[in-house]
Formats: C-alpha cells, structure tokens, sequence
C-alpha cells in the first residue's frame, strides 16, 4: 500500500510505469514543504524492492528496513545542516551508484532539495543522471524547480505533488492519528494542504506556538505607533541576515491572516485558515476597509518579492510597516 | 549473550574486521561491529557496504546472542587492556555489553543486531580455490594499474575472468594495462568475468597476510557479489556493474625491437631517471641500441628538468631489431619494475608513439602495457 496521502496522479503513473516496466531513470518530484515529496520518494523505493505480492506491500522485511531508515542500498542525501549539498556527497553516490545492490533488487538515491545542490556537484551529478547504471533509481526533490540547473531538469521526468484538499488532511489526521475531530479541522485548515506539515504540528507543540506567537505580534503592530512597528521591522531585518526563511514564513503567516480577513469581508468565512482565531478575525475584519486588505496584500506580496531579490531588508520592512493600516480603534 | 576469550584473540580480530568499518557512511549503524556468537566461537563482522569482512575467534560461549558496537570505541577499548582473559556480558534489556578483565572493566552501549545491514551468505554460485600464494601476486602485480578516479567507473575495478583452471586477472587506468594469468587450485564450471573492485582486492591482500591455505572463491548467482573464504575469516565484495574494455586487442601483437635486460639494474637506472625526472614532466626517455661486433646492446635512460638538469643512465641489454627511441612517464615504469620478481625483463616497442609492452622473461603469466609520452627528440 502505498503511503502517501493523496497525490493520485503521481502514484497512478508511478504504478503504471512499474507494471510494465517503463520507470523513468530519475525522476523529479517538485511540490510544497510537507507534502510528501519523501514520503512518494521511499514509497517507491520500497516498491522496487519490495518481495511482497502488492507492491510496496509496507510488511515485508526490505519495505520495513526502508521505512526504518536502515536499507543499505536507499540513500537519502540531503543538506545535513550545510548550505548546500556538496560535490563530495555526490561524488560518493556515483561511486556506489556503480556497484550492484547490496541488499536489495534496486539502488535508489534520493536527493532531498536538489535546489540546494551546489553548482559543482549538480554538475557532477550529471552524468550519471542522464544514464545511471541498470538497477539505479534516482529521485531528486524539490520545492522550486526554477532553482535548478536546465541540464539536471531535463534529464529528469517531472511529477507535481500539489498541496490536498483540506477534506482530506482532515480525513487523513482522524483516520491515521486518530485525532480529535475539532482539532483535526483546526490542524487541516493551518497545514495549507501539507499532510507532512499538520503530522509534524502534532507531535511538535513548538510548531504551533511559534505560530500564535507571531500572529500575536501581527495583531498587535496593528494597533501601536510608528516608534514599535519600526523597532519590530528592525528587529526583523536582523533575523532576515541570520535565517532568510524564517522571515518568509513570517511574511507568508501574514498573508494568510489577511487573506482571512479578505474571506471574512467578502462574505466567504468558512474558508479561513485561521480557524481558531475566528472570533478575534471577524472581529478585526469590522475595523478594516475592504480597499486597505487588499492593498496590504499586495504590499506584502511586494515584500516578499523584494526580499527575494536582495533589496535591504531594513527597507522594505519599514515600507511594509508604513503601509500597514493602522486598526481604528472602537470600543472592543 | 555471555562470552569469554583472550585479548589477543580479540584485539586481533578487530584489526581484521576494522578494515572494512565505514568511516563516513549515511547509515550510522555501519561503524558498528557486529559481535556474534557462531558455533561455540565469536563471530565478527563489520562492512562499509562496499566491502563485508567477518572473521571468527576462540571463544567460551556460555550464552548465545548478537550485538552491534561502535568499532573504534570497542577497538581502542580492547587494545588498551592487558593480554589476559575478557568476559564478554550483554544485558538484553538496555543493550550494554560489558567487558571484565581483572583489574579493568567497561561497558559499552549497543545498538540491536538485527538492524545491521544482513551479510550477504553466497551458498551456491560458481565456485573456485586458488593457492594464496598465486593470488597475493596475481592481486600485486596488476591492482596498481587500475583507475583511482570515477571518470570510468569500471576501470576503478579489476577486471577477473575465471575459466576452466585458469583466472586471469587485468587493470587498466587508461595509460596502462596490467595482465595476469593464475592458476587454479579447483577449476570452475562455467566461464565467469566479473569486476572486483581494486579497494576490495587490496583489502584481501592485507586479509591474506603470509596465510597458506588455499582461498575459496565463489561468485553468486546474480553476478553481484564475490565471496572469499579463508581459514577464519571471510570478505564478501560487490561487483562493480558495467562492461570492462576489450583489452586483448590493446596488448601489440608484434613489435620492431625487443631489449631483454636484468630487472635488478633496469630498475635502479628508472629511479635514477626518476629522480630528475619528478623535478620535470615525469618524463623518462629511452634509448634502445643494438649490439655491434665489440660492444653489447644497450639502453640509455635519461631524463630532463628545465633549468634543474638532467641525467643519463645505461643498462646492457640482448637487444633483438632495429634502434628504438621510447618515453615513459617514470612512475608507470617504476610501479611495473617494482611489483616483478624474474630477474630479467623484456621491453618491446614498435614506434616512439605505440604502446611499449614488458614481460617478465621466462614466465608466460604477465603482461603489461604502457602507453608512451610524446615527446621531441
């Protein structure tokens, strides 16, 4: 059985493509964080090795060593904490890419963010990408396709994993970690359509306070004067030179709470994200003009496009907040 | 698991296995070793999943069972403690092994046996013997000619042909070729080519050690794992997958001239060339001159530095054809000279700019090729 959660389409072609024999040499899965890029990943490791009748049958002892990490012959590469992935990792796979399985019937090489491979090692990665040797599966993954090398996408089949329908995160957290049905709809609605995600938010308690955390202090820069939206824009900027993506999440966690309000204003409120914030975001969503939503919306997104293209930090902070409507206050 | 044995035994043991420990490696549970009780004797495993080495030991078995241990941990622990008697005791439940020597003890924590990578067990396949004293040379005289580099991956292995009585081996990095033929102590079934890794062969090398009883050799079914089987101890390597070169039609048929010269003074007149030659471009040049009525054959050896210098060498030499003027890269040269034993070689070219090939004279069992540099005379 396969394990992953949704995605139809990309396990039906990868289970055509088995029955008759017809894998791609590599394939490339490019989809959010969280959506089950490794999950699909291993799921096909296991099928191809897998001594069950149904493959991956997930019982027999190669699925279960694969499951646990322990398989000799899949390798999953990833950044392991560095910048990037570095020409020696890649060096060492296309080694023992040319040895016979060890273990198992296939090799398979997972590459985990091939966005992050540095330039060298994608171009060492090439060769043997484009022929691996017989019995060598090669799976890269990752979340921005437009990062990778045109050599290393075309010589890949790509499948899109695309973020699921809300009904069916919540089906899949009552069903599989028998979660309450209350806090199932709550985790389904904040996982933007990432299974990975709402699964890892409940074991991770962390996950979500970080979450209220920063929501709090968006809720609360609404309401105060220049002097502490301008401290906190500084505040972020410094953030944004230590961890990048961690001010992305923060920008991208604003987004949703105003395209809630944007929902809430348009008439349309039972499709927030914020499900838990209900009360508070109707509530906020009678201050605001529809106009000024929507005009930050798009300040943000600005942002957000800046930041990416290098432009100060500081700066484009501090525009944001000079941008940001400022609540009217009313008696509460 | 409760085990007793001696020191040395173990300290032993652990060199053996050590060498096939991963050293960086995506699965942790690879610098482990795996201890195992087997028949009344120790059982030790490691592998870096290229390479599996297992060696067995005397033991005092009271209680059977399996663990795995951090090998430089239990290594470096072992070989510290005095050469007397360690009691060996796991405790299942938390997974401790402990060791107890009088006066000195510890205890180190395991991780479950089961979740080590399952050591390929080649029972049927094609099956050969070989005398170690045949393979050690056979592995000598041709592992240093394969590639170091992954550019062409198979060249990084030795290329093992088994058929009938006889095993030839060959390695080649692109400049040059090495051929060896060895006989078999038990002949195979089928006719067999394989590529064994050239890290693998020079592991077994080290696990033959001055050994003398005869290494059994078996190739499983799906072609991809080799066994070694030696008195106690045991390597499985993977086979490297791909086609090896047809290298017969590399080796010249004919040739112009042919020097046959003592290897013992060949080879000092090389590391003389050699000294001036690694100051240049590794060349090394030689000059074959026929015999005349008075004076021998021989050949001029010389090698030049720009601005450092230069030297010329002469070694007598039965020299058969015409005159013959040949370059070499030094290091092939000496690497060739230095793995032979007959006492006189012979050196076989056709043009400054066709491989030149040498054989050992009087032995029909070893070939090497190699290919010349270009130079201005």
């Amino acid at each position: 059985m396969w394990q992953i959660v949704g995605q139809e389409a990309a396990v039906g072609l990868l289970e055509r493509s088995l029955k008759g024999g017809k894998l791609s040499h590599a394939y490339l899965f490019v989809g959010p964080k969280h959506v089950g890029k490794l999950t699909l990943a291993l799921n096909l490791a296991q099928a191809l090795n897998c001594e069950g009748d149904e493959k991956p049958c997930s019982t027999c002892p190669q699925c279960l060593r694969i499951a646990g990490g322990k398989h000799a012959d899949v390798r999953v590469i990833g950044r392991d904490g560095k910048a990037e992935i570095g020409i020696d990792q890649i060096r060492e796979m296309g080694h023992s890419a040319n040895l016979r399985p060890f273990e198992g019937r296939h090799r398979v090489f997972i590459i985990d963010g091939a966005e992050h491979l540095s330039h060298e090692a994608a171009n060492s990665l090439l060769k043997t990408l484009e022929e691996p040797p017989p019995q060598v599966q090669l799976v890269l993954l990752a979340v921005n396709e437009r990062l990778l090398l045109p050599t290393v996408l075309s010589r890949c089949q790509k499948l899109t994993l695309r973020p699921l329908p809300i009904p069916v995160i919540e089906h899949y957290l009552i069903g599989r970690w028998s979660v309450a049905p209350q806090r199932a709809k709550i985790l389904a609605r904040l996982s933007s359509g990432c299974p990975g995600w709402a699964a890892a938010a409940l074991t991770d308690e962390h996950l979500l306070s970080e979450r209220a955390v920063r929501l709090g202090a968006l809720i609360h820069l609404a309401s105060v004067g220049w002097e502490e939206r301008f401290a906190y824009a500084a505040q972020l900027a410094n953030q944004f030179h230590r961890d990048r993506e961690s001010v992305g999440e923060v920008l991208s966690l604003w987004i949703g709470w105003w395209h809630d309000l944007l929902l809430i204003k348009g008439g349309c409120g039972d499709f927030i994200t914020n499900l838990e914030q209900e009360a508070i975001l109707y509530h906020e969503a009678e201050v605001y003009s529809l106009r000024g939503i929507k005009e930050f919306i798009e300040g943000l997104q600005q942002a957000m496009e800046q930041l990416d293209q290098n432009a100060n930090p500081r700066l484009v902070l501090e525009v944001l907040m000079l941008n940001m409507p400022f609540r009217t206050f009313r008696n509460l | 698991m409760r085990l007793s044995c001696l020191q040395e035994n173990l300290s032993k043991g652990l060199g053996i296995v050590g060498r096939a420990v991963a050293t960086r490696s995506t699965l942790p549970i690879t610098n482990n070793v795996l201890l195992a009780t087997d028949q009344g004797r120790l059982k030790l495993t490691a592998t870096n999943l290229e390479i599996a080495i297992s060696c067995w030991l005397g033991a005092k078995v009271e209680e059977e069972g399996a663990i795995t241990i951090p090998a430089r941990l239990l290594t470096d622990f072992v070989n510290s403690l005095p050469n007397e008697r360690i009691d060996m005791t796991l405790s299942p439940r938390t997974r401790t092994m402990e060791l107890k020597c009088p006066r000195f003890e510890g205890r180190i924590n395991g991780v479950n046996a089961d979740e080590f990578p399952p050591i390929p067990t080649i029972g049927e396949g094609v099956a050969a013997r070989i005398d170690p004293e045949a393979l050690r040379l056979a592995i000598a005289q041709v592992v240093f000619a394969a590639a170091t580099e992954e550019t062409r991956p198979v060249l990084t292995g030795v290329h093992s042909e088994f058929d009938g009585d006889r095993l030839t081996l060959a390695a080649a990095d692109g400049f040059r070729l090495a051929v060896h033929k060895a006989p078999l102590a038990k002949p195979v079934v089928e006719r067999v080519e394989v590529i064994i890794p050239a890290r693998a062969l020079i592991e077994l090398q080290r696990l033959l050690g001055d050994k003398e009883e005869p290494v059994e050799l078996t190739i499983n079914p799906n072609r991809s794992q080799v066994l070694f089987r030696l008195k106690d101890a045991e390597m499985v390597s993977q086979l490297i997958q791909g086609t090896f070169p047809n290298y017969t039609q590399l080796i010249p048929q004919s040739y112009v001239t042919r020097a046959v010269v003592s290897l013992a003074e060949f080879s000092k007149a090389t590391r003389t060339a050699a000294i001036f030659a690694r100051e240049g471009s590794a060349i090394v040049r030689l000059q074959i001159m026929p015999g005349g009525e008075l004076a021998p054959g021989r050949i001029v050896l010389s090698a030049r530095a720009e601005e450092v210098g230069d030297n010329v060498g002469e070694v007598d030499a039965t020299v058969e054809g015409e005159e013959a003027k040949i370059a070499f890269n030094s290091k092939y040269l000496a690497d060739v000279l230095g793995v032979l034993h007959e006492e006189r070689v012979a050196l076989e070219t056709t043009s400054p700019s066709s491989p030149g090939v040498i054989r050992p004279v009087g032995v029909e069992n070893y070939i090497h090729v190699v290919m010349p540099m270009f130079v201005q005379w």
